[in-house]
């Protein structure tokens, strides 16, 4: 039990506070709202560091809220998972609010900009830790709620559309996911995902039937892909991206969106995959819930990847290109999780394939964080968020574009950025995939693959060469960039880079991650369920 | 009992799921509602509607030992939470449609411009 | 609907709301009950208010203040003091969690203690739970105010 699991949870939700407190004092606000950031990166580099990584680390620590004790209580559990996610969201936060803070005029930061970017922060770090399946219910909805007010924000006739739908859409979804943790609930016993993991090993134990468990993790699969985004649950992805203002648009890509690949991890291969429940569907026969993961998740990323790249390729604004992107990038990260559910259990090549995916995830995250970024960056100097009314940003601000270039670069994957990494281990994944399980189905992940690389390259080099390239014209000429903001965005390019050349310990660190998302049993010795004793 | 619930609930999820899909955007704030409150007869259901014994309560069953005839307590505290949640994103959903339909100037999803 | 039924209906009705509302939170940490379903009835017994006479009468007519027009619903009285109760009650939430840790507890630990020989009751029943209600219960009349009278200012 330490008090650092829940360290970052307690300093993102006391900031929230204290800045709507602060709503009076707009100059105090925003510093409280950075110091707020500031400490959050600070303890979650503290937890995970004396936790995960550190010498002396026990690799995993749980924490009970209340001292309840689990199965009863709310169990908060931070493993290597869980860090490898909230180092992401940390890094991506502070980029978020000191962009922020330089961006979003002072009028609009002063209504519930801060609080309620410190509480999708809360929503995102509380659904990393949870170890309940209906508390992480809850931090989904505490992220959804002040995600629906950020797609709103500016008011317009596009943002509050764009957010009504968003809103339906996450109703509906969370509508679902009550029933299905509902029904887990009466089939299992118990909400506590360790015990739950427990029971499913050996459910004659226990005298429950783990039958009902594959269907009910089949809707788990579709709440948890409407919050990643994948297709076809991509309705509101490009609406929401375009309304919501551009910081908070990197915390979607960048966050908010992994939240939905964790949340699949974390339940069908730490939960789920204990269970052995026959699935015999017409063209589907497996021996537990991966089984069906495999395919379905696999079809769902390879559309997403062909959706997001053609999308993207026709796109004329800056950010709904990367709003397209997003969706074919996420399609990048669910291919190599959905081989890994096909990988045999017993191998070590599962934990290759869920590592290949952790990796993207964090490409994505700092070069699509980057990429939202500057293009507010440029609509804000420029004006014109339109790529044909844009050209010859590179000669008039060189800065600004070097780091769109390299976060391109970095989408396209070349190395030695992240990007390549991310890239190279997921088609490394795939075709691994092909040699341990011959067949149409590993093949099309690889082709999809192929064409999604493709595709990236295209778009990428559509937005280089019109927008960054040739002729300035009326609208880049009397462009100025803030030099606030483009500080941001170097910093965030140099991150890419340095993750990519000094890549040997962010692997280390997400084999970890995916040794610790593997390992059920630990997960269960961790929330200390293993003790022998039922109460 | 079970058959009246399970009626009970298939016609929420029915009735919000035809409301969901209605042009007019009062409509669909009222879908959001129902099928909300759907899931929460259905979560009650889980619970075990009958009184509480050993068999039916599954947290009961195989946590404790001598079995008190009550309710499954944890279903009504999923209940209360996810009834506070709806009727915060309710609220959020109703001051959204209002502020849509003033941006949009139509209660009419399908008339909306983008 | 300002009529002369309805106003007396409020009348006789708003005090038994109340009273209703703040019995239930107060036995809301062992008895069915509790801050949020408290907060709802208090704030339903406002709405009444607002109903039977108008948006201004808690101003002019409880209060006996001058009602400022002209600015926005945000700066009026009211909806400040609302506001304020909403973040009143987020802070009490907050530092009743912090509360268990001051004595090493995990966050959000509550306990409770027996007070024996008080007059009238003669054993009282003193939960730290009641603490984490109260916020609940202002944050819940704190918002669901603000959201009333700012949509029915519109």
């Amino acid at each position: 039990m330490s008090l650092l699991v829940i360290a970052p949870l307690l300093v993102a939700v006391t900031t929230a506070v204290c800045t709507l407190a602060l709503g009076r004092r707009p100059r105090l606000q925003r510093a409280a709202s950075v110091g707020g950031a500031v400490g959050y990166v600070a303890s979650v580099s503290v937890a995970v560091w004396a936790l995960v990584l550190g010498p002396a680390a026990p690799g995993a620590a749980v924490y009970q809220v209340g001292d309840w004790p689990a199965p009863f209580g709310i169990t908060l559990v931070l493993d290597g998972l869980s860090a490898f996610m909230l180092t992401m969201a940390a890094g991506v936060g502070i980029a978020s609010i000191l962009f922020s803070v330089r961006y979003v005029s002072r009028e609009n930061q002063r209504v519930y900009y801060h609080p309620l970017f410190h509480m999708l922060l809360v929503g995102v770090t509380g659904a990393f830790l949870t170890g309940d399946l209906f508390n992480l219910f809850v931090w989904f909805e505490v992220m959804l709620i002040a995600s629906y007010v950020f797609v709103a924000f500016y008011g317009t006739d596009h943002a509050t559309a764009a957010s009504f739908r968003y809103l339906v859409m996450n109703v509906f979804g969370s509508a679902l996911m009550l029933v299905a943790v509902g029904g887990l609930y009466a089939a299992t016993g118990t909400l506590n995902m360790a015990d739950m993991a427990r029971r499913l090993a050996t459910p004659d134990a226990y005298g429950i039937d783990p039958a009902p468990v594959v269907g009910l993790s089949a809707l788990l699969l579709a709440v948890f892909a409407l919050k990643a985004g994948l297709v076809p649950f991509q309705f509101w992805v490009p609406g929401a991206y375009t309304a919501a203002p551009a910081p908070i648009t990197a915390m979607f890509a960048g966050v908010t969106k992994k939240v939905g690949i964790y949340a699949i991890v974390r339940c069908y291969f730490t939960v789920f995959a204990t269970a052995s429940v026959p699935v015999d569907l017409p063209g589907l026969t497996a021996a537990s819930p991966l089984g069906f993961l495999a395919p379905v998740l696999g079809a769902m990323g390879v559309a997403s990847i062909a959706v997001g790249g053609f999308g993207a390729v026709g796109r004329d604004r800056l950010e709904s290109v990367f709003a397209y992107s997003s969706v074919g990038q996420v399609g990048f990260i669910a291919v190599p999780v959905a081989i890994a559910a096909a990988a045999d259990p017993a191998g070590a090549f599962r934990g290759v394939a869920i590592a290949a995916a952790l990796v993207f995830a964090l490409h994505h995250a700092l070069a699509k964080g980057l990429l939202f970024l500057a293009a507010a960056a440029v609509e804000d100097a420029t004006k014109t968020g339109r790529l044909r009314h844009l050209g010859g940003l590179a000669g008039h601000s060189p800065v600004l574009s070097g780091a769109v270039f390299v976060g391109l670069l970095s989408l396209i994957g070349l190395p030695p950025l992240t990007g390549f990494f991310g890239k190279f281990l997921a088609f490394d994944a795939a075709v691994r995939g092909i040699a341990s399980n011959p067949g149409p189905s590993s093949a099309l992940a690889l082709v999809a693959l192929l064409v999604g690389a493709v595709l990236t390259i295209l778009y990428a080099t559509r937005v280089w060469t019109s927008g960054f390239w040739g002729r300035e014209t009326a609208a880049v000429e009397v462009a100025s960039a803030d030099s606030g903001q483009v500080a941001v965005l170097v910093a965030l390019a140099a991150a890419v880079v340095l993750v990519g050349v000094g890549f040997d310990p962010v692997y280390r660190f997400a084999e970890t991650a995916a040794t610790a998302a593997l390992d059920s049993e630990a997960y269960v010795d961790v929330v200390g369920l293993n003790g022998g004793d039922r109460a | 009992m079970s058959a009246a619930l399970a009626v009970a609930v298939g016609g929420l999820f029915a009735v919000g799921t035809f409301l969901l899909l209605q042009r007019d955007l009062v409509r669909v704030v009222f879908g959001i509602a129902v099928v909300s409150q759907a899931t929460f007869v259905y979560l009650i259901a889980m619970g075990g509607i009958e009184e509480g014994t050993g068999d039916l309560v599954p947290v009961l069953d195989t946590h404790g030992g001598a079995v008190p005839e009550i309710a499954d307590p944890v279903v009504q505290a999923l209940v209360l939470t996810a009834i506070v949640i709806s009727f915060g994103t309710t609220a959020l959903a109703l001051v959204l449609s209002y502020r849509a339909y003033e941006e949009n100037e139509s209660m009419d999803v399908t008339e909306w411009s983008r | 609907m300002t009529t002369t039924i309805m106003r007396t209906t409020a009348r006789v009705t708003v005090p038994v709301v109340l009273v209703v509302a703040i019995s239930l939170f107060l036995q809301g940490h062992n008895l069915p009950g509790g801050g949020f379903i408290g907060g709802v009835l208090t704030a339903a017994a406002f709405v009444l208010i607002y109903v039977a006479y108008d948006l201004d009468y808690l101003e002019s007519g409880v209060l006996g203040r001058e009602v400022e027009h002209g600015t926005s619903v945000f700066e009026q009285r009211t909806v400040t003091a609302y506001r304020r109760i909403l973040l009143a009650g987020l802070v009490v939430v907050l530092a009743s969690g912090f509360g268990g840790m001051l004595i090493g507890d995990p966050f959000l630990t509550q306990g409770y203690v027996h007070l024996e020989g008080v007059p009238i009751y003669r054993e009282v029943e003193l939960a730290s739970a009641l603490l984490f209600d109260l916020g609940v219960y202002l944050v819940v009349v704190g918002s669901v105010l603000t959201i009333v009278s700012v949509v029915s200012a519109e």
